[in-house]
């Protein structure tokens, strides 16, 4: 179980209004955030027949299930049931929720808030999530680090990797680049990106 | 027009889909693609000897391409649809119409094999959908960077029409979507659009849906 905050997405890539899914260990997490632009981790399953939340939408500051409509609200308690609309509902029809925070365009999840807050990254901002088959330790190595921050040069940048171990073999990789890059150099770091996720997938060791 | 088609084949739904969105109505003929075969019938033959569907008729031209058919409804009734008309920017519409193949030839055909039980080798084919959607996504995320929303631009075209069913279809062909941030901002947009029209297992944005009844807060006010 992790007792640390874990880089889940980034900040950009959930507008205001939107749910995506997202990782926790062994946890599926819908990731939303409201109309007023709170951000929340709740665990991606609907309590009423298991559906996924985070195909879910969001009204205000509610995020409903997309099978039957169910909705919840502040602390994943469900307000509305569309089929009763006169019902209250009852309030143990509660989704686990998990904590979440953003800081420096990225958004961490815990299952219980650690004592310190997430680090920031000051002079750097969010740039690109990308998916990675293979071991986090792998591409740390690959970054030329260790770890699950690693400071790296990529593309002819310094930028900022935080992994993300995530299940099936799988890697999170959340990429932080320096502030003042213009289009043309986000571009090559794409590429290079993209090229570090080819020479890991295939085994090659920096 | 006349559209010879399938109500579960992402390549028919990206006609109706265009269509709907530029206010086209067509001629709907309903093929028993799957269980009947009827593709494979001796009058859908004659009109396409390939055997494969959507097919356009229209004043004497018949039409067998999915993508050509985009091309065509744009260019007949809402030519913006075609992209800028810069040569670059035609291009880059022609680049994305190619790319709609290889999803077709990859995502959907790793869909047909789970759905349909085609034949085809599946690890190959989703690496093949995962290539591409790795592709879309890198794409789609610069887009994003220069403040635009879509394949060619800061407007809808036949390349974001074409690209779209079997991107959002690609789940049921065993490729999660959970890893690419930039289609699903994406796909949302294209979802939004005036005139959306929907397929069995794709939807239109649910949050731009009235909700169906009061809030139980309004009736205990009521009440009390
Ligand atoms: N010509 C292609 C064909 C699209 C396609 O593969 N259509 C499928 C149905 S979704 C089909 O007709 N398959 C027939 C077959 O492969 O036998 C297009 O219009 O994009
Ligand atoms: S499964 Fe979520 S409302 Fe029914």
């Amino acid at each position: 179980m992790p007792t640390d905050w874990t880089p889940a997405a980034l900040s950009d890539d959930i507008p205001a209004a939107s749910a995506a899914p997202g990782q926790l260990g062994p946890h599926d997490l819908a990731i939303w955030r409201s109309a007023s632009g709170r951000i929340a981790a709740w665990a991606d399953r609907c309590p009423h027949r298991g559906m996924r939340l985070s195909h879910g939408y969001v009204r205000g500051e509610r995020l409903s299930c997309i099978y039957h409509g169910w909705g919840y609200g502040e602390g994943g308690q469900c307000v509305r049931i569309p089929a009763h609309p006169e019902l209250t509902p009852p309030e143990a029809i509660k989704v686990p929720v998990f904590r979440a925070v953003e800081a420096s365009g990225v958004i961490w999840v815990a299952v219980e808030a650690p004592e310190a807050p997430p680090p920031e990254f000051p002079g750097f901002e969010a740039f690109r999530s990308l998916q990675v088959k293979a071991a986090p330790e792998a591409l740390a190595g690959a970054l030329g680090g260790s770890g699950l921050v690693v400071e790296a040069a990529l593309g002819g940048a310094t930028v900022v990797a935080l992994i993300q171990p995530l299940r099936d073999g799988a890697v999170g990789l959340h990429l932080l680049a320096p502030e003042a890059l213009g289009a043309a150099e986000l571009d090559a770091l794409s590429v290079a990106a993209e090229a570090l996720r080819r020479r890991v997938e295939e085994g090659v060791t920096a | 027009m006349i559209l010879y088609d399938y109500i579960l084949s992402p390549s028919c739904y990206r006609v109706r889909l265009m269509a709907a969105l530029i206010g086209r109505r067509l001629d709907l003929r309903p093929v028993d693609f799957h269980p009947g075969q009827e593709h494979l019938s001796e009058p859908m033959l004659a009109l396409n000897p390939a055997g494969t569907i959507p097919v356009l008729q229209d004043d004497g031209l018949v039409l067998t391409e999915s993508t050509a058919i985009l091309t065509y409804l744009a260019a007949h009734d809402a030519p913006a649809w075609l992209g800028e008309d810069t040569p670059a920017m035609r291009a880059r519409v022609a680049q994305w119409l190619a790319f709609a193949q290889r999803l077709t030839d990859s995502a959907g055909a790793a869909r047909a094999h789970d759905m349909l039980l085609a034949e085809g080798e599946i690890a190959a084919l989703r690496g093949q959908a995962t290539q591409a959607l790795r592709e879309l996504e890198a794409a789609l995320s610069a887009a994003r960077r220069r403040g635009e929303g879509f394949l060619a631009g800061n407007r809808p075209t036949i390349a974001d029409i074409a690209c779209f069913p079997h991107v959002a279809l690609a789940p049921d062909g065993g490729l999660p979507l959970d890893p690419y941030p930039s289609i699903r901002l994406w796909m949302r947009a294209i979802r939004a659009l005036d005139g959306f029209i929907e397929m069995p297992g794709i939807h239109r944005l649910h949050e731009l849906k009235p909700e169906p009844g009061p809030m139980p807060e309004v009736i205990r006010k009521e009440k009390a």
